[in-house]
């Protein structure tokens, strides 16, 4: 009796590798999941796995420059300790991954294979053909479900996370839950609860996310009290298929294996693209990022296709927006091999086979790179000191979030395949700080008073019985979630406008009273899934409106953040001279707006609106430079930027106490 | 080792005896059983039942015993009984042949034709009241051929009985053949082999019956093999099943054209000639010494042989003269 | 078209859906129509979304939305399996149009008949995940620190191995299988949660483990460090209602979603456990 426990709430790749190591660590787990967990969006997760390698270490690549990739790609908005952390652990992970059993496609001689993602040059990226996340989420279950079998780890499968328990001084103490198939509501006590509940992409009706993805454990931690942060920073990925239920991913991988994406010069060019000779094709990414090509990181690609499709008018399709994505120069063998699992989604969803004819894609929401604002501990080398209780913890003490639902590790715009390594990285690299914290605690959970563990579940009983009582008549959720679908996808996705964002702020606001209105077609007590809908709609609206106001107030262009009012001017000028005088006025815009935006967003809820302050970024590794991925045109940008680095460098060289008013 | 055979097969008849064979413990269906199991088990774990402990032997031995002995004797049986199309007088050293073992025949025949029979029809109805057929949902050819060997294997249990029945009698004393007889069983006599057999095979219902039956075996046994290179993983990959079913085919193809025509010999003897034959052949073994009068007489027609000779034989021994080919 | 309409069948921008619902474990079922508004591309889990917001019979009757399972909606999560038309599929790439093409009259779905209805197209599979404890389906590392990399896997390997890992635990082959059978329990009065679970499990544990686990033993035998427990794995395997009780109609194979080599898993299961059993009867 009276023996600790951690309640982990979701079961993807960073619920379960925590919950594996903690078990390990000799501590009885609770693992709670809205689905049996081997069914978690982690399964989506299709292209691979970064780490730094000893294939490209040889080709001078290092954890720093996987560091350096991911800080970059995210336009510098992250913390770097973290991140740094985690590149150097990848290695590792990839290798414990390897050790239980994910069948990573392999090299002729037997290793590892890798291939080439967005935003590096490098081929870091493990993978197990284009199923890479089922492969991880799946290793890590059968763990589980070993301490499972040995009784370390109790599974709570169909549970719906109503809310942390917070004791009087507002620490948390366990949770509230409801049994999705009795719909019984249960106290939970808890020394520890982990938040791994993953992304909100159901805010925008339909994204490339599961069903599951409502953001609603997110939010109800977010409305008791946790901050929020980076709400406005939500990936939108380049490549995806059109459904009517669902937008389906397309990986990365495809262009990572040599996939080209293109329109035809004519617009609605009415051939079959096989028809459609080179030249009169134009590869618009190859075109304007011949570094990168292709592989761009996301928000640039998105941006792009965006631009060729709406502001051009060269979408493939006349009444859809789409362009090519193009596998078809590629062996059929190779495509089966690496690419397969993705191929056949393709085909059973369009019934056209993607390995003879282009795919037509279009971008579609997919990430959150904001999340529950979570802290670290730094080292003096500046990593994270392993064990301390600090990391990923939420401002509510004993609270914790790691994985999507935390913010941490991907700032402005995530690169493909670090969403697995941050999910497994952090679920593993908090479960000794968790040991810490529960050796540090005096008393169990169990142990408590439990009439705090009473009153809260009475309170949760209370607010579902009253939802069941409401009138019919109401208004429908599922109608609710549509239009706020709708708004959001409008105002909050690619190319953001403050006129827009205000409107749908309003609209939203609308929606988010009518929502309280609901009345439901199910009023039953067993198996519910429309109260359970109902609710998890409610409580998208604090997020979706710390979305939109975070989108609103944030002025700038970064990573996933676009505003055209705010973009950097591009050069206009033809002679040299002009070129280097707007290249010095760009450089001079950057400085000025990074001193003034390159802050996190940080968003408490007051009860009813998002409370936004900002908060400096820990940029004290790697700093921030122009992010232009070697965009055709701007070469002379760089060269400014860097003359202006080497003479600051220089001068800071020259006087020691210049520059510690610049280091800090 | 031998040990543990022995407890084994002790075990195993007890719990056949005591239980009898319920058909839910050898099958995926125990709701019932284990409502009332779940009832005492709560605290501690029953241990699970004798045929339950060893369902992957008793499955192993019943896919088996398909093949051999059963399989095996089935086409000897066929292959003899073919002989009747190049003469009576083939078929009848054939039988001969065979019951040269004298009084060890019925103890070859108990051990390695008559349990073995009842052994895989016994375990195989278990099997069968195991599972839920749904060819109506999924039409796929080996689904199929799971229901038919399924439905094969019934009428091949039935037909065997009635077969035994009808040719042999079952049991030789003359109290039960006194029954059987005129209950149209005990037809066949080993020593006058065709003209029984001709006799037996008159009209054309039981000749249509055997041919339902005798190829509801031959599908069975040809499909048995296909499924039993699955389950001991001979065949393993789906190219090598196809491969296996080709052979599987040919063997079940040719079973049914040598039993089809050993059916058609069958049908086609002149009794009175065949008669005449067997009757020369029998007189020329008594000759010789190779057989006595009355050891033998039980193995003869009826008009062929005196009721009187066959008095002598040891009645009360089950006599299973079996081996005359069926 | 409205005379179709009216008529209660599929009229060209409308469809009717046919739904075997029950409301509770251990209730009996019933048939319910729908009529849906057609629209382009679309799969059973739109259907039944609508089906949802406008919770209306084709009588106008007001009823509770239809409760179903899904989450990824791609094929990869193995959550939505159901009968669809008669034959059980994934319902989120069952596409309407090739459904209407095979039965241009109606749709028809109903829950899966192996595993017991929690509510309407919803049932409880947690006998498969059981299943995959049942035969050890994981790798028996020694712990998580840092070891370096796995053993080092030749191509061929992987490329074995790949197949039968991207098994999603949907239930189809054991809907289709002939030797499968329903387990159902009902807790008792009195019964706590605990010893509950564990007379499932003992039920779970004595019924046909079914062909995914059989080929989930298979996976971690040939993995260079799952070989350890193979013979665990075997025993489990030659356990009541292991993988004697297939009959080797070969339906799973047939309706796998993700193609998986079932029954050449089973077929290697069978010479694994062949040879199991005579080590055990002469070496040991």
């Amino acid at each position: 009796m009276g023996k600790k426990r951690v309640m982990v709430v979701g079961g993807g790749l960073a619920g379960l590798a925590a919950a594996m190591k903690l078990a390990e660590l000799d501590i009885d787990v609770d693992l709670m999941s809205l689905t049996p967990v081997k069914r978690s969006h982690s399964v989506c997760a299709q292209g691979g796995i970064n780490a730094c390698n000893e294939q490209t270490r040889q080709l001078g690549d290092s954890e720093w420059k996987h560091f350096d990739d991911t800080v970059y790609g995210g336009d510098f908005l992250q913390h770097q300790p973290p991140v740094k952390e985690m590149a150097d652990w990848a290695p590792r992970v990839i290798d414990l991954m390897d050790r239980l059993g994910v069948t990573f496609n392999r090299t002729h001689e037997g290793f590892l294979d890798r291939r080439r993602f967005g935003g590096t040059l490098y081929k870091r990226t493990a993978f197990a053909g284009a199923t890479t996340g089922q492969q991880l989420l799946y290793a890590l279950d059968e763990q589980v479900r070993r301490w499972e079998a040995a009784g370390r780890i109790k599974k709570y499968e169909f549970w719906d996370f109503l809310g942390p328990i917070l004791d009087d001084q507002g620490e948390c103490r366990g949770c509230v839950a409801q049994d999705l198939v009795s719909m019984e509501i249960r106290s939970f006590p808890a020394d520890a609860v982990v938040v791994a509940t993953g992304g909100c992409g159901l805010i925008y009706g339909r994204s490339t996310m599961s069903m599951v993805c409502t953001g609603s454990a997110v939010s109800r931690c977010f409305q008791a009290g946790a901050k929020y942060g980076n709400p406005e920073f939500v990936q939108v990925h380049p490549t995806a298929i059109p459904g009517a239920d669902k937008l389906r991913l397309m990986s990365e991988s495809a262009r990572g294996e040599g996939g080209r994406v293109w329109v035809p010069r004519t617009p609605h060019d009415s051939r079959a693209p096989g028809d459609i000779p080179e030249n009169e094709r134009y590869y618009f990414l190859e075109e304007r990022y011949p570094e990168y090509g292709n592989l761009v990181p996301r928000d640039i690609a998105t941006r792009e296709i965006f631009d060729i499709c709406v502001n051009e008018g060269l979408s493939v399709e006349t009444d859809k927006q789409c362009v090519y994505l193009d596998l078809t120069h590629i062996p059929v063998a190779e495509l089966n091999r690496k690419l397969g699992g993705i191929l056949e989604i393709y085909e059973k969803f369009q019934g056209v086979d993607p390995r003879l004819n282009p795919m037509k894609i279009f971008p579609a929401v997919h990430y959150t790179m904001g999340g529950l604002w979570a802290d670290y501990q730094r080292t003096a080398e500046g990593g994270l000191e392993p064990g301390s209780p600090r990391n990923q913890v939420t401002n509510i003490p004993n609270l914790y979030a790691i994985g999507e639902c935390d913010y941490q590790y991907h700032g402005g715009n995530r690169l493909g395949a670090n969403s697995l390594l941050s999910c497994i990285f952090t679920g593993l690299f908090t479960a000794p700080g968790l040991q810490n914290l529960l050796e540090s605690q005096s008393g169990a959970a169990a142990e408590m008073d439990a009439s705090l563990f009473e009153s809260e579940r009475k309170r949760h009983q209370d607010q579902h019985d009253q939802l069941l009582r409401r009138d019919r008549g109401g208004e429908n959720p599922y109608l609710i979630h549509q239009e706020l679908g709708d708004v959001m996808t409008k105002a909050a996705t690619v190319v953001r406008r403050n006129e827009q964002i205000q409107e749908a702020y309003q609209t939203v606001s609308d929606l988010e009273a009518r929502a309280a209105k609901c009345s439901l077609s199910d009023t039953g007590n067993w198996t519910n899934q429309n109260v359970v809908f109902t609710k998890a709609l409610q409580d998208m609206f604090p997020i979706a409106k710390a979305i939109l106001k975070g989108a609103l107030q944030r002025d700038e262009c970064r990573g996933a953040h676009y505003k055209p009012e705010f973009a950097m001017p591009s050069l206009e000028s033809t002679d040299a001279a002009g070129r280097q005088a707007e290249a010095e006025a760009w450089c001079d815009r950057f400085e000025a707006n990074n001193e003034k935006w390159l802050k996190s967003t940080v968003v408490r809820w007051d009860g009813s609106e998002p409370d936004i302050q900002y908060e400096d970024v820990d940029t004290s590794l790697i700093e921030p430079r122009p992010r232009l991925y070697g965009l055709v045109g701007a070469e002379v940008i760089m060269e400014v930027w860097k003359a202006r680095r080497a003479k600051q460098k220089a001068e800071k060289q020259a006087d020691p106490n210049a520059a510690a008013t610049v280091g800090s | 080792m031998v040990r543990r055979l022995v407890r084994w097969h002790v075990n195993f008849i007890l719990s056949c005896a005591t239980t009898g064979v319920s058909p839910n413990e050898l099958a995926g269906d125990r709701r019932t059983d284990l409502r009332d199991a779940g009832k005492q088990d709560t605290v501690e774990k029953a241990p699970a039942p004798f045929l339950a402990r060893h369902e992957f032997l008793i499955r192993r031995l019943h896919s088996l015993s398909g093949l051999i002995p059963v399989g095996a004797y089935m086409v000897v049986h066929l292959t003899t009984n073919a002989s009747v199309l190049n003469s009576s007088a083939t078929f009848q050293r054939a039988v001969y042949a065979i019951h040269s073992l004298g009084n060890l025949l019925p103890l070859v025949e108990w051990t390695f034709i008559f349990l073995p029979i009842l052994f895989h029809a016994i375990i195989g109805v278990v099997i069968i009241r195991g599972g839920l057929p749904n060819t109506g949902s999924y039409k796929y050819t080996n689904n199929i051929r799971y229901t038919l060997q399924r439905a094969t294997g019934m009428i091949a249990f039935l037909f065997i009985m009635w077969h035994v029945f009808h040719m042999h009698g079952w049991f030789h004393f003359p109290a039960w053949l006194r029954v059987a007889e005129p209950l149209g069983g005990a037809q066949f006599s080993p020593y006058n082999a065709a003209s029984t057999l001709g006799a037996a095979m008159s009209g054309l219902v039981v000749p249509a019956l055997y041919a339902i039956g005798v190829l509801s075996c031959v599908f069975h046994l040809a499909n048995g093999i296909w499924t039993m290179g699955i389950t001991w993983g001979v065949w393993i990959s789906p190219a090598a099943q196809k491969r296996a079913d080709v052979v599987c085919t040919v063997i079940g193809v040719g079973l049914a054209v040598l039993s089809m025509s050993a059916l058609g010999g069958a049908m086609k003897i002149d009794v009175e000639e065949a008669e005449a034959v067997e009757n020369r052949m029998y007189e020329a073994k008594l000759a010789t010494g190779e057989l006595d009068e009355a050891s033998s007489a039980h193995k003869r027609a009826d008009h062929a042989a005196g009721e009187e000779h066959s008095s002598s034989a040891d009645a009360s021994r089950l006599h299973a003269g079996a081996g005359r080919a069926e | 078209m409205a005379e179709e309409a009216r008529e209660g069948r599929s009229s060209k921008d409308h469809f009717e859906v046919r739904i075997l619902r029950q409301n509770g474990p251990g209730q009996s079922s019933y048939w319910e129509r729908h009529r849906v508004k057609y629209e382009h591309d679309m799969n059973v889990i739109s259907v039944l979304q609508r089906i949802a917001a406008q919770a209306e019979t084709v009588d106008g009757k007001s009823v509770a939305p239809v409760c179903w399972d899904c989450n990824c909606l791609e094929e990869v999560c193995g959550a939505c399996s159901m009968n669809i038309n008669g034959r059980v599929r994934q319902a989120c790439s069952a596409l309407v149009d090739r459904l209407l093409e095979d039965n241009p009259s109606e749709i028809e779905l109903q829950p899966m008949t192996k595993f017991p209805v929690i509510r309407d197209l919803m049932v409880d599979r947690s006998r498969m995940f059981r299943g995959l404890t049942r035969v050890k389906g994981w790798v028996p590392v020694d712990s998580y620190e840092n070891m370096g990399p796995g053993p080092r896997q030749t191509r061929a390997t992987q490329e074995v191995a790949y197949p039968l890992s991207e098994c999603m635990s949907c239930g189809c082959c054991q809907e289709a299988c002939p030797q499968y059978t329903k387990i159902e329990l009902t807790r008792q009065e009195g019964e706590s949660e605990e010893d509950f679970s564990a007379r499932k499990n003992e039920a779970f544990d004595r019924g046909f483990v079914g062909a995914h686990a059989i080929s989930q033993a298979m996976l971690f035998n040939s993995n260079p460090t799952g070989k350890n427990a193979a013979g665990e794995r075997l025993d489990a395997l030659m356990a009541e209602g292991g993988i004697q009780v297939c009959g080797n109609a070969q339906n799973c194979v047939e309706v796998c979603p993700k193609n998986i080599p079932l029954t050449t898993s089973i077929a290697r299961a069978g010479r694994a456990t062949t040879l199991h059993a005579l080590k055990k009867w002469f070496d040991e």
